[in-house]
């Protein structure tokens, strides 16, 4: 704990830190020829505990919170099973984390199990999860049976007592095989594209999932024709989380002090991973095309450089490409920069994220949330999150990024709104809680007391 | 000529009881790559997608006034660049139906119409394809009930934009009238005739589902001042 806050201030501190510099903020300053290096934090902060129910209802109003209660009364005492391959990391534990709890305090008692494997279990399912999403891949009979193995031994190890199990993901997913000993009623989450796998790879896994008595895909373009029940359950974020909670002021004009951002100027901000599939340097030239016409600071702000050299090599070429431009901050942030990422965020004027690839797009979610208008590409989960020039805007090239730039930063009363549809579209569709009412109607269903 | 004090006083007959939906969605089978497509899908597709993509779409929407219609006529227009029949579409207005099968019919020839006016767009590849999906809904029971004017105004205020649109706009579904729950109780029950045909007039379309909400307080809390 001391660790972090000699690393990252706390939020009055920086709150503090703001006051001492607001006489100088508002006044004409030059900016400062070399930033100072930002003061980054070398140690995770321990884990906020996990909001309860009520804590949601200043976000969503008490009515939508009474409708959680009166959809969990019949599965209320019901035993729920959840199952994946990793406790901490991903976007499925961090859900599962929040989730779990949640469910719990409705008493629809809900218990989470990880599967053990060795390295070549884990190398196999990464290598599955690769392949699913389009990647070149041979299966190998080695393959196979290093999959059926591992998931053997678990399946001996586990119980199956309950009467809903969810499977998350392809790595556990043959402990199917368990269902013909047990009464529970069995679904399988898959949080990951399925529009173009290997076929290989997907032969090998339909014969499981299609004895599942229901499947879950996060968007209707990534799911498979399968012969059982699909259903749709968005991916979500948590509004009370580090990254999405409401920030004091302070602590916002505090980080920005602390990352040399000047906010008293057009701040326009892409959060993610340097990664080629998330294009940063087309969004540096869009940035390049746009600054001819209006002044603005561009933060690329993300993680990912520190232990993958390809990440790495990307954030070395966006340097290479920035040269000495002092309106482009690049932030490789560390995993547990959750608070300084929504600070950012929330500092923002404008959003982008200019994917070539993307799974749902959650840093989109985060961007709306905060009421931020958000210009992103039209791919993967985006364009359920963005309807075109209703609750954001999307784009197909870097031309088109950099002239939605100019327009958006010259037309504020227009990006003001898609902001707020934004930001209502995610309250509707896109909230923990919007999740633990997708789970509560369907334990409903597939226990048949709906 | 009732007075507002009149109105004030008036106990309904029966209470209101505020209800609302869960959904929870599905994805069919159903996928359409062109216009020829949607056209063969919108014949065979299950009652609940065609519910799902024309009044239950208006709900996940509820909060833009600024041109969101129906998913079909959004698909048109933003995936297959079809304005023409987008156009078509968007000006399609669910309250005009009180079954499936008779918006059902209406799609397929708004959408058969303009294929036989632009035959080259038959074929035309989308963008991304149209996947129909449906909802399993759940009727919630809340704990807000009227028994006067007075109490719906409450309730109206405390209840949650599910609920308005499971009362105001999927009623005429359920009831198969060109009607809604508010407008019959209020005429049925409280006498509030003048009332109830002026909230049946409110454009759902150019508001969001909060102003909609706005509008009946308003319209209702006018004979009482």
């Amino acid at each position: 704990m001391e660790e972090r806050r000699s690393a990252v201030q706390s939020q009055k501190e920086l709150g503090d830190q703001r006051s001492e510099v607001a006489g100088v903020a508002d006044a004409a300053v030059p900016r400062p020829k070399e930033r100072r290096a930002p003061r980054i934090s070398e140690t995770p902060p321990p884990p906020a505990p996990p909001p309860l129910l009520q804590d949601y209802a200043p976000i969503i109003g008490k009515s939508q919170l009474d409708e959680l209660y009166f959809l969990s009364t019949s599965v209320r005492g019901k035993n729920i099973k959840m199952v994946n391959s990793t406790a901490v990391g991903g976007g499925v534990a961090e859900m599962l984390n929040r989730l779990v709890p949640l469910l719990d305090e409705l008493e629809v008692h809900t218990r989470w199990e990880v599967i053990t494997g060795g390295n070549d279990f884990f190398e196999v399912t990464k290598s599955f999860h690769n392949a699913l999403h389009g990647a070149e891949y041979t299966l190998t009979q080695a393959a196979k049976d290093v999959f059926l193995q591992h998931n053997e031994l678990n399946r001996q190890r586990m119980t199956f007592d309950e009467d809903v199990v969810v499977i998350h993901d392809p790595q556990p997913a043959g402990l199917i095989a368990s269902k013909k000993d047990h009464n529970a009623r069995w679904t399988w989450r898959c949080h990951i594209d399925l529009s173009n796998p290997n076929p290989d790879v997907w032969d090998f896994l339909k014969p499981f999932v299609e004895q599942y008595d229901a499947t879950i895909f996060s968007s209707p373009s990534f799911a498979r024709r399968l012969p059982v029940p699909q259903y749709l359950f968005y991916p979500c974020i948590d509004p009370l989380s580090e990254k999405n909670k409401e920030l004091e002021q302070a602590y916002i004009q505090g980080v920005c002090d602390n990352f040399g951002i000047d906010c008293s100027r057009p701040v326009v901000t892409q959060i993610s991973r340097f990664d080629r599939l998330k294009d940063p340097l087309g969004v540096v030239q869009a940035y390049k095309m746009a600054k001819r016409y209006v002044d603005f600071q561009l933060v690329l702000a993300g993680g990912g450089a520190a232990d993958d050299p390809e990440g790495n090599a990307v954030l070395q070429e966006v340097k290479e490409v920035v040269g000495d431009d002092p309106d482009v901050i690049i932030l490789n942030l560390p995993p547990w920069s959750a608070l300084e990422i929504n600070a950012i965020q929330r500092a923002s004027t404008l959003v982008v994220q200019k994917s070539l690839r993307e799974g749902f797009g959650l840093t989109v979610t985060e961007a709306l949330w905060k009421g931020k208008p958000t210009i992103a590409s039209a791919v993967g989960g985006i364009p359920t999150q963005i309807i075109d020039r209703l609750t954001g805007v999307l784009v197909h090239s870097v031309e088109g990024c950099a002239y939605q730039i100019r327009y958006l930063l010259t037309h504020p009363e227009f990006a003001q709104q898609l902001g707020r549809n934004g930001r209502e579209h995610v309250k509707e569709n896109f909230l923990m809680t919007t999740n633990v009412r997708r789970w509560l109607l369907l334990f409903r269903i597939l226990l048949g007391v709906n | 000529m009732s007075t507002s004090s009149d109105i004030v006083t008036r106990t309904a007959k029966s209470p209101f009881e505020f209800k609302s939906a869960a959904n929870l969605l599905r994805i069919e089978r159903e996928q359409s790559r062109t216009l020829g497509e949607l056209l063969r899908d919108l014949h065979t597709c299950p009652d609940s997608s065609i519910f799902q993509h024309t009044f239950r779409t208006l709900q996940e929407h509820h909060f833009i006034k600024e041109g969101f219609s129906n998913d079909f006529a959004h698909w048109a227009y933003t995936e297959v660049g079809a304005v023409g029949l987008g156009e078509r579409l968007v000006s399609l207005d669910v309250r005009e139906f009180t079954n499936i099968a008779d918006l059902r019919a209406r799609l397929e020839n708004i959408v058969s119409d303009f294929l036989s006016q632009n035959p080259r767009s038959r074929d035309q590849e989308a963008v991304n394809p149209f996947y129909f999906c449906s909802a399993d809904t759940v009727v919630l029971p809340t704990e807000i009930a009227a028994h006067s004017v007075q109490e719906f105004i409450d309730g109206l205020r405390k209840v949650s934009v599910h609920s308005i649109h499971y009362h105001f706009i999927e009623a005429r579904l359920r009831r198969e009238l060109e009607t809604n729950d508010f407008s019959i109780w209020l005429r049925r029950d409280l006498g509030m005739g003048g009332v109830a045909t002026r909230l049946n007039q409110i454009d759902i379309y150019t508001s969001t589902a909060e102003g909609v909400r706005k509008q009946i307080l308003r319209i209702l809390e006018g004979p009482l001042n």
